[in-house]
């Protein structure tokens, strides 16, 4: 009645057109406005609503709502709690009937509660005029009427409207969209509030039936007290060991009871004894035969700096604690500052003692050890003991003239067989002719390119000399000759009768003219075959070799007026040639290998390997067992010939390339000259007894050219009976140093 | 053709197993591969080439020697590790069941290892155990220095402490401390226990806290060993002065800070006829005969061990030995009992320096650290006493009439008339006067360490290493030097200014120019001078000339010796060349180092004079 009541206020509310209204529709109306109100009207209101609510059932066919229905559950609850704890209680078979005295009788009558239309609920029991079955509707589609009823008569197709009647329903009727189309029927049925509430139920994932309690108490059947069911699984009769004790187990117990008994096993031992270590006399037995391993050595012992109160001097400056404080605590050389207290008890903790304990022991096990002797010598002993140089005199010492090219590097230097004379080839294209006592210059050619080389003619009976320019050799007789030797000279270089031409032909050609100044002879090596850069002559004087720039090497014989080629090819390019004091021998230095010819015999006899990237310079020395070579890499290489094929020694003390090197040839001295200006003179001893070895020592570092562009002494040379050594520098400069 | 030789079947590739290797072969954790390393002393090697050692990889390894793992297989502690795994297991597991009294059962049974025979192993006579104490002995006084926490328990506090006491009184009872240093680290202390000099370092008493990076698992396994190594040798230390070891430990002494005082040494019997008797003292069971008789019997055995043991202190033992045996009715038996072995003690040789302090009564003040100077005073005989609050165990009071010096580490206040009385009758010196009396091996003077003075600096009695800075010589002279030719110069000007007798001008010319020759500034300077002084320039020149050939000549010998030693070189080798530049480096940064620290002492010096001037 409330609903009613209700739905009629919001009627009035919303001054809506009065509309036929069926009592579901209402119910339902209200049930959604009930949900409006406030909690405690509506407590009120239904507390009160209920009795009238049972007083009529009938009415309320749709009307009740879900909460009235749950109220009326809950009071059923709560009656049958009263009446008693039944087992029938919980299980609705079906509906107990209310007695009530009916209103219009005054009599009691029993009354069924409203059967819901749900699962449980029979549908077949429902009216429905249409009974056709469950058969495919569209059958009916073509026909005027959608099936037969119980009579067997038709039922006509209800008249369905055209879409604005449709459109115009569902804003006239606000229940339209609770409605669903009946197949059955062919038109639309409105939903009961309870079909609503399945929908939503489904929609929300529960359970369809309202009435579902899914936390339904246990019913214990066999349960519980009283309801055990004892039921023996077996007849079997109980086996022997279930009350025989087991003769192993008893073998073991017994077994560690004798133990027990013998006091072999301690039970409950008393703890402390055993956790107490006992000390006893470990060394009293003798020491086993192995030796003891090595003893850690110990950290070093703290020094002054260390102190609480050290001497002030020992306190680091602000840059050193600085730079202390810089440094990676691996790389400091001490781990801690000094620093100064003026009293013990203002010294702190220190803060790294931990961690340096720690580091110990971490040296300890990880550090691998390695006995080490230590190193306690004077570093002068390790300087070799060598003659004093005072004690090797004579030896250029100083500097007792220069003579002086007024332009170009000197780069030809060469002494006569008898020391007096010097001859000095600049890149100007000039050659001098120098006295060595007095460097006054007697004579002066000029050549129209620069000087290669040039070298005097040992032979004592004749004296000229050769010149290398440019492709050609020029041999020239020195002026101011006395006539002997000018006649000996002009006969050897210029015969009456040539020598008759060899069988193999040559391509250098020599060429006489006896009527030019310049030269006497010519020899005219094949073209573009390059400048000859050395000059080198035979103990004997009759042959001579020449190594052009371009690397050609050819023998000249003066005597036959011949020239050879000693070697069809080369492999590398030949820097240098020398002939053996001795022997038939031919050294030819490539650029990194020095090799040794047999010329009578024509092979090879040995590849000297001194080790040298780029060899600039070689000499032999006198007695021809030994060899220097010089190098760009500032290595002096001293091989002895008949040792090895590997230097006897290796010195390093240029500071830069090595340019030249000469063996006197009568005093035991050699000298080399270099780049950086300076020549070393070195006494060199060789001893004819095969044991000892030769004795190298250093004298002197002569010191006097200029270094220019790069370049500093290119040549030196040995004045032959004197202990002095001529020089000649990229600065113009011709040096001789003197004793 | 001879068997064709497999690679690294023979040589360093089997000489060495890298680290991982080892651990497989033993089969063990990292963990305990270092443990094991740790106890039985191995340590890595360095192979003559590294890729011969490892199969030509030259990855970063660390190698071991293939034997020293061979042996390490056999060890006995390893044994008990594997051990200690599967029992480990066996206890989570029954922990994890909640069986308790099995887990109580396995707990009680788990297996312990002993160090004993790795200390018999790595130590094989005793004097090489002695020899490698110092590093357990800073450990056990560290670890007796630091509070004990979850990973520190207690006990190891507690022991450590032990053992750092009886080290301390072992030292004092045979005086054989020799130098003490006291260092911004802590207190270095060396003492020459048989022949074999030990240091140790003793941190200053504060507390020490483990810092995060480093590996206390390390530090215990460590000193694990220690404690091990030396309760060994402290047995055998004590066993040989007479001693009982351990010391028993006076608790009540103990709980009130008595320290070293806690512990006293029991000399126990070394006959055979003295041990009944022992047993009888302890039974109450003696009779005045039976001591008397026991009494006889050890007079006895000392006159034997005094024949055995020809040392020239024993006389006095004996004379101290027939005292006790007049008076017997006096002593207990014990007492007496105790004495011949006493001998042993004297035995060890003394010098004149270890009874430094006997004479002496000396007061600690308050604020001075007690266990330090206790020890360094009672192990040079002196007697110590300290008020309360430095712990308890003093001899005698503050006011006690023997008290000879105070050690006192305060600045100077005003004092009460009753206390400058009492300063009349005592010596007033800072600590630094202990340690630089046992240094210097004899009493020093106490004024330059009077209270309240500016120490003098306190330096290491272990020396530098030779040809290092010396700060107590050769700088004065240097000064004085210096000072000298100043004044000279000034002399030099001053004269020449007051234009004085011509001779003493010249002198001073000549003095100046032989200065000036090598330098044009003072050269300059001294023109001037000597055209002040009215001597005329061909003289000066004359001078300066002379005084420049000399100089010349000797610079010219220098020089040409010089060169020579430069040729010479020349013909060294590279391997000895490199060793030359190697040395002639070292000796160039530790000259280096000198002339640093005398120039600034030099500038000290000065300064102070100015100081002092002004």
């Amino acid at each position: 009645m409330v609903a009613v009541t209700t739905s009629k206020d919001t009627r009035k509310r919303k001054q809506a057109p009065q509309e036929e209204v069926t009592n579901e529709r209402n119910g339902l109306n209200g049930a959604s406005n009930l949900e409006m109100h406030s909690d405690d009207e509506d407590g009120e209101e239904i507390g009160s609503d209920d009795g009238e609510v049972e007083d009529f059932p009938e009415i309320d066919v749709a009307s009740d709502s879900e909460e009235d229905e749950e109220s009326e559950e809950d009071e059923e609850e709560a009656d049958e709690s009263g009446e008693g704890d039944s087992d029938d209680s919980d299980l609705h078979i079906f509906p107990k009937p209310k007695t009530i005295v009916s209103d219009i009788t005054g009599r009691p009558k029993r009354v069924y509660p409203e059967i819901e239309p749900d699962y449980d609920s029979d549908s077949s029991t429902e009216d429905t005029p249409n009974r056709v079955g469950d058969v495919p509707m569209h059958w009916y589609d073509d026909l005027p009427h959608i099936g037969y009823d119980i009579n067997g008569k038709q039922v006509l197709r209800p008249a369905r409207g055209d879409e604005l009647d449709k459109f115009l329903k569902t804003v006239d009727d606000p229940d339209a969209w609770t409605s669903a189309f009946d197949k059955n029927m062919q038109g639309d049925k409105a939903l009961s509030p309870q079909e609503l509430d399945i929908i939503r139920r489904l929609y929300e994932g529960e359970n369809p039936d309202a009435q579902y309690d899914p936390y339904e108490p246990t019913i214990e059947w066999f349960t519980g007290k009283g309801k055990e069911e004892v039921m023996p699984l077996s007849a079997a009769p109980e086996p022997k060991r279930r009350w025989i004790g087991s003769k192993w187990e008893k073998k073991k117990i017994m077994k560690i009871v004798r133990a027990i008994r013998q006091g072999r096993i301690i039970p409950n031992k008393p703890k402390t004894k055993e956790s107490k270590f006992q000390f006893y006399s470990i060394w009293s037995e003798p020491p086993s035969s192995h030796p003891p391993p090595l003893p850690a050595p110990k950290p070093s012992l703290p020094t002054n700096s260390e102190s609480y109160n050290p001497p002030e001097e020992y306190l680091p400056t602000d840059a050193e604690r600085a730079e202390w404080q810089a440094t990676d605590p691996e790389d400091r050389e001490r781990n801690y500052l000094p620093q100064k207290y003026s009293s013990l008890r203002l010294v702190p903790g220190y803060d790294q003692f931990i961690k340096e304990r720690f580091n110990r022991q971490l040296d300890l096990y990880l550090a691998p050890r390695i006995q080490r002797t230590k190193i306690n010598i004077d570093p002068n002993t390790l300087i070799p003991k060598l003659p004093s140089p005072s004690s090797l005199k004579p030896f250029p010492t100083y500097k007792s003239l220069t003579f002086t090219h007024a332009r170009g590097r000197v780069r030809a230097l060469s002494i006569s067989p008898d020391g007096a004379w010097a001859l000095s080839g600049d890149e100007d294209g000039v050659v001098s002719l120098w006295e060595v006592n007095v460097g006054k210059e007697i004579k002066r050619w000029k050549f129209e390119s620069k000087i290669g080389s040039l070298d005097w003619c040992p032979r004592s009976d004749v004296t000229y000399f050769v010149v290398g320019v440019d492709d050609t050799l020029h041999f020239i007789i020195p002026p101011n000759l006395p006539s002997a030797i000018f006649s000996a000279t002009q006969s050897s270089l210029a015969p009456a009768t040539l020598p008759p031409p060899s069988a193999i032909p040559s391509p250098v050609k020599w060429v006489s003219n006896s009527s030019s100044d310049l030269s006497i002879l010519k020899v005219e090596l094949p073209p573009s075959s390059g400048t000859p850069t050395q000059i080198t002559w035979h103990r004997r004087g009759d042959y001579m070799s020449t190594v052009s720039s371009g690397g050609g090497v050819w023998i000249h014989q003066i005597s036959r007026r011949h020239s050879q080629a000693p070697f069809k090819k080369v492999r590398g390019s030949v820097q240098l040639v020398l002939f053996h004091p001795t022997k038939p021998h031919f050294f030819v230095a490539t650029q990194q290998y020095v090799r040794i010819y047999n010329l009578s015999e024509q092979k090879l006899l040995k590849t000297l390997m001194p080790g040298i990237r780029w060899i600039s310079s070689m000499d032999v020395h006198p007695s021809g067992d030994h060899l220097i070579v010089g190098g760009y890499d500032r290595k002096l290489c001293w091989f002895d010939l008949e040792l090895s094929d590997k230097p006897y020694k290796v010195m390093r003390y240029h500071v830069k390339a090595i340019r030249s090197l000469h063996f006197h040839p009568t005093y035991p001295l050699f000298a080399s000259s270099s780049d950086d200006g300076a020549i070393q003179i070195f006494h060199a001893r060789v001893y004819n007894d095969l044991m000892t070895d030769p004795l190298i020592v250093p004298l002197k570092i002569l010191r006097g050219h200029t270094v220019k562009d790069g370049l500093g002494v290119l040549q030196v040379r040995w004045c032959n009976r004197q202990p002095w050594l001529i020089s000649s520098g990229a600065d113009g400069a011709v040096n001789v140093w003197c004793s | 053709m001879g068997r064709l030789r497999q690679k690294g079947k023979a040589g360093a590739a089997k000489a060495y197993i890298t680290r991982t290797s080892a651990i497989k072969k033993l089969q063990c954790s990292l963990a305990d591969f270092r443990r094991l390393c740790i106890l039985k002393g191995i340590f890595p090697r360095e192979p003559r080439s590294r890729k011969k050692a490892n199969k030509g990889s030259s990855a970063p390894t660390s190698f071991y020697y293939t034997k020293d793992i061979a042996y390490l297989a056999h060890e006995p502690v390893l044994r008990k590790l594997r051990e200690h795994k599967a029992f480990a297991k066996k206890l989570s597991r029954a922990l994890g069941r909640g069986e308790w009294s099995s887990a109580k059962t396995l707990e009680d049974n788990k297996p312990v290892y002993k160090l004993d025979h790795i200390i018999k192993e790595r130590y094989p006579t005793f004097i090489d155990a002695l020899r490698d104490i110092d590093d357990a002995l800073c450990m056990a006084f560290l670890f007796a220095s630091l509070p004990s926490n979850s990973r520190l328990p207690p006990e190891l506090i507690e022991n450590c402490t032990r053992l750092a006491s009886e080290w301390q009184l072992y030292i004092m009872h045979t005086r054989c401390l020799r130098k003490v240093f006291l260092s911004i680290k802590g207190v270095y202390y060396q003492a020459e226990v048989m022949d074999q000099s030990i240091t140790w370092l003793v941190p200053y008493q504060f507390t020490q806290s483990i810092p995060p990076d480093v590996d206390v698992r390390v530090m215990l396994t460590f000193l694990e060993l220690y404690q091990t190594l030396l309760g060994f040798v402290f047995f055998k230390l004590y066993a040989d002065a007479g001693f009982a070891y351990p010391p028993p430990l006076d608790t009540q002494k103990d709980e009130g800070a008595a320290g070293v005082g806690a512990f006293s040494l029991q000399t126990v019997m070394r006959s055979v006829q003295a041990a009944p008797s022992k047993s009888e003292t302890i039974g109450k069971k003696v009779s005045g005969k039976e001591v008397r008789q026991t009494i006889k019997s050890i007079d006895a055995s000392t006159d034997q061990d005094m024949e055995v043991d020809p040392s020239p202190t024993q006389d006095t033992v004996a004379d101290i030995e027939e005292e006790f045996v007049v008076h017997p009715s006096s002593t207990d038996p014990q007492s007496s009992a105790a004495l011949p072995t006493l001998h042993s003690l004297f035995a060890l040789p003394q010098t004149a320096q270890t009874s430094l302090f006997s004479p002496y009564t000396f007061w600690l003040s308050r604020e001075t650290s007690r266990p330090v100077f206790e020890f360094l005073v009672r192990s040079f005989g002196g007697r110590i006493g300290w008020p309360a609050s430095s712990g308890g165990g003093s001899a005698f009071g503050e006011d006690d009439e023997s008290i000879t010096h105070v050690i006192i580490d305060r600045p100077l206040i005003e004092m009460t008339p009753e206390e400058r009385q009492r300063r009349t009758r005592r010596k007033y010196v800072q600590p630094q006067w202990i340690v630089d009396c046992i240094n210097a091996g004899k009493i020093l003077l106490e004024e330059p360490y009077a209270q309240g003075k500016t120490l003098p600096p306190h330096l290491s009695p272990f020396g530098e290493r030779a040809g290092a800075y010396d700060p107590t010589e050769a700088v004065p002279d240097v000064a004085e030097a210096e000072s000298e030719a100043e004044s000279e110069e000034e002399e030099a000007v001053i004269q020449a200014e007051e234009e004085e007798e011509e001779e003493e001008g010249k002198q001073a010319l000549r003095a100046a120019a032989d200065v000036a020759a090598d330098d044009a500034g003072a050269l300059r300077a001294a023109e001037l001078a000597a055209e002040a002084a009215g001597v005329d320039y061909d003289a000066f020149e004359k001078e300066v000339s002379k005084s420049r050939k000399k100089a010349k000549k000797v610079a010219v010998e220098d020089k040409d010796a010089d060169a020579e030693q430069d040729m010479n070189k020349m013909l060294m080798s590279n391997k000895q060349r490199k060793l030359y530049e190697r040395i002639k480096h070292s000796q160039g940064k530790r000259n280096t180092e000198r002339t640093k620290l005398e120039e600034r002492k030099k500038n000290l010096v000065k300064q102070k004079k100015c100081e002092a001037k002004a």
